[in-house]
């Protein structure tokens, strides 16, 4: 269970730009479950995802992952966390340009500094999870939009996270390929993946998958329900 | 005030360290007394970011701190030649008032600055900033002994007057005067040799323990302070003679100098680290009991008191050599 509790994001504080992003959001999100997170383009729910993700720290409030408080761990713990728990998927993927699919999917478990060959083994693995094992070698730049989704998905899943966070994920994607995307989210939630979704996208929070639906305005939560 | 690049520095980085290091302190206040691990607020959080960020800056101004020590004792050595009757660093140091001051103050705080160091790498290695008020409290007691050592060095350098007629090490450390050097000096050196000696093999053989079973940590801690003062007396008492091979010198200064091949430098650093290392060591033992800390604290007790006992027995053995290579002795 991920247990947010009095979560504020404030950006430029103190300065004439100030602007709360998110203000005193209490959510919890059960694991196994997909959590979308449906609002507008300024509602907060990327800060959300990010603060979630242990990417970004909250002004204030705290967030516990198993019942372990997160919020207040010194830098070196909190990316141990971020790297073991959490895979990104972003709206604009963010894979590296001029290296190839394999490379991009190994990425972030260099720093883990795993012997090489068990990771390109794995990665392979994900690629072929895929149907991308043919394109391994192919940069980035040369791949179609599907496939370019896919290897990001594969990257975010090179560390075996536990919780897959996506940020937008069908919002640069025709209805086919963002059905696809909604295809792949389901068969990991099957393996036991925990997915939150940010997503203003009917094709996401319309979908059967959901099992939770929150929906956010202006920083502040409007309404959390389940789907079922 | 004499222009020389090391007095230079080493105002600019007292002022620099100083600073910091009163920042530092007065945000520790703040950390004190508002700290609440268990609080969500914007203010508890403010100060989780505050304190990673103050003790990675001080940090490195801290590692600068220990450097101080050697470079005040380089360049009061090296502008020797400009002070009539100066003849190593003792000569530039009893210009005036402030120069034996200055030098105590700089390697207590050498030991201090080695010890907030030392905490503050174990605090890191814990997710709940478990050594947080400790580190901070140390840093409290550090504060005036930084400050106090910059106003000290600042009113030494800026009093140097070269018409001044200093003493040299021989008159200072030798058998005709009263002071607390020479009482050194004229310690009886067989006696002071078993001294050395027994401590050294007691501290490292209580090492061994402590890094074999994990017990007698404060012993430990006690005896590498002990062999701290001990080994300086030694060195004033009869290492020097042996380096120097005359029976009536006792500089524990010249030994930093270019004709005995910079001997000092290697066997005060490793004297230095050896007691930070041991004091570290075996104080950080009562914060095992700390659950964030229990699997992380003994292996690095072990790394530190690895360290301490090595830079001991490599300290005895500089000092050794030429107590039994040289053709000089002290019998008869």
């Amino acid at each position: 269970m991920i247990d947010i509790r009095s979560i504020r994001k404030v950006f430029n504080q103190g300065r004439p730009n100030e602007f709360t992003a998110i203000d005193g959001v209490d959510l919890t999100v059960q694991l196994g479950d997909v959590t979308v997170l449906k609002g507008p383009s300024g509602s907060g729910k990327t800060t959300l995802l990010t603060i979630l993700g242990c990417m970004a720290r909250p002004t204030s409030g705290r967030i516990f992952l198993l019942d372990r408080e997160i919020t207040s761990l010194p830098e070196r713990f909190l990316t141990e966390i971020r790297r073991q728990t959490f895979g990104f998927i972003f709206q604009r993927l963010n894979l590296i340009k001029g290296i190839s699919a394999l490379e991009n999917v190994m990425a972030p478990a260099y720093p883990a500094g795993e012997k090489f060959s068990s990771l390109r083994k794995r990665a392979m693995e994900l690629l072929d999870m895929f149907s991308l094992t043919h394109r391994a070698a192919a940069r980035i730049e040369w791949l179609s939009g599907g496939e370019a989704q896919r290897v990001a998905i594969a990257r975010a899943l090179v560390n075996n996270p536990s919780v897959i966070i996506a940020d937008e994920p069908t919002a640069h994607l025709d209805t086919r390929l963002s059905r696809e995307f909604m295809e792949i989210m389901k068969k990991l939630k099957e393996d036991g993946k925990t997915i939150i979704i940010a997503s203003h996208d009917p094709i996401v929070f319309d979908s059967d998958l959901a099992d939770a639906i929150v929906e956010m305005r202006d920083g502040k939560l409007v309404r959390v329900g389940a789907t079922r | 005030m004499i222009l020389h690049p090391g007095i230079l520095a080493l105002l600019l980085s007292s002022l620099l360290i100083s600073g910091m290091v009163l920042y530092s302190a007065t945000c520790g206040i703040g950390i004190l007394r508002g700290w609440d691990i268990n609080s969500g607020s914007e203010r508890q959080l403010f100060l989780e970011r505050k304190t990673y960020l103050i003790s990675t800056i001080l940090g490195y101004f801290l590692a600068f701190q220990l450097i101080s020590l050697f470079l005040f004792v380089y360049t009061a050595d090296s502008i020797c030649p400009l002070f009539v009757g100066a003849m190593c660093a003792v000569g530039t140091l009893s210009l005036n008032a402030y120069g034996y001051p200055v030098l105590f103050c700089k390697t207590a705080n050498f030991i201090l600055a080695g010890l907030w160091l030392i905490l503050n790498h174990v605090d890191s290695r814990g997710y709940d900033y478990p050594l947080l008020k400790t580190k901070y409290r140390l840093l409290l007691l550090l504060a005036p002994f930084v400050l106090g050592e910059a106003v000290l060095q600042a009113f030494y350098f800026l009093s140097l007057t070269p018409n001044v007629i200093t003493s040299c090490c021989g008159s200072l450390f030798g058998a005709g005067t009263t002071s607390l050097a020479s009482e050194m000096a004229t310690l009886p050196a067989f006696p002071m040799m078993a001294v050395f000696y027994s401590v050294t093999a007691l501290t490292v053989v209580c090492g061994i323990l402590f890094y074999r079973t994990g017990k007698a940590g404060l012993l430990f801690a006690g005896l590498s302070g002990t062999t701290f003062i001990v080994a300086i007396i030694s060195v004033i008492s009869f290492i020097s003679l042996y380096f120097y091979e005359l029976p009536t010198h006792h500089c524990p200064f010249c030994i930093l100098q270019q004709g005995y091949g910079y001997v000092g430098y290697p066997l005060y650093i490793l004297l230095l680290v050896g007691t930070v290392s041991g004091l570290g060591a075996g104080l950080l033992t009562p914060f095992r009991k700390i659950p964030s800390l229990a699997a992380k604290l003994p292996p690095l007790q072990k790394n530190l008191t690895l360290s301490s006992v090595i830079s001991f027995i490599i300290f005895t053995a500089i000092s050794s050599w030429p107590i039994i290579f040289s053709s000089f002795t002290l019998e008869g």
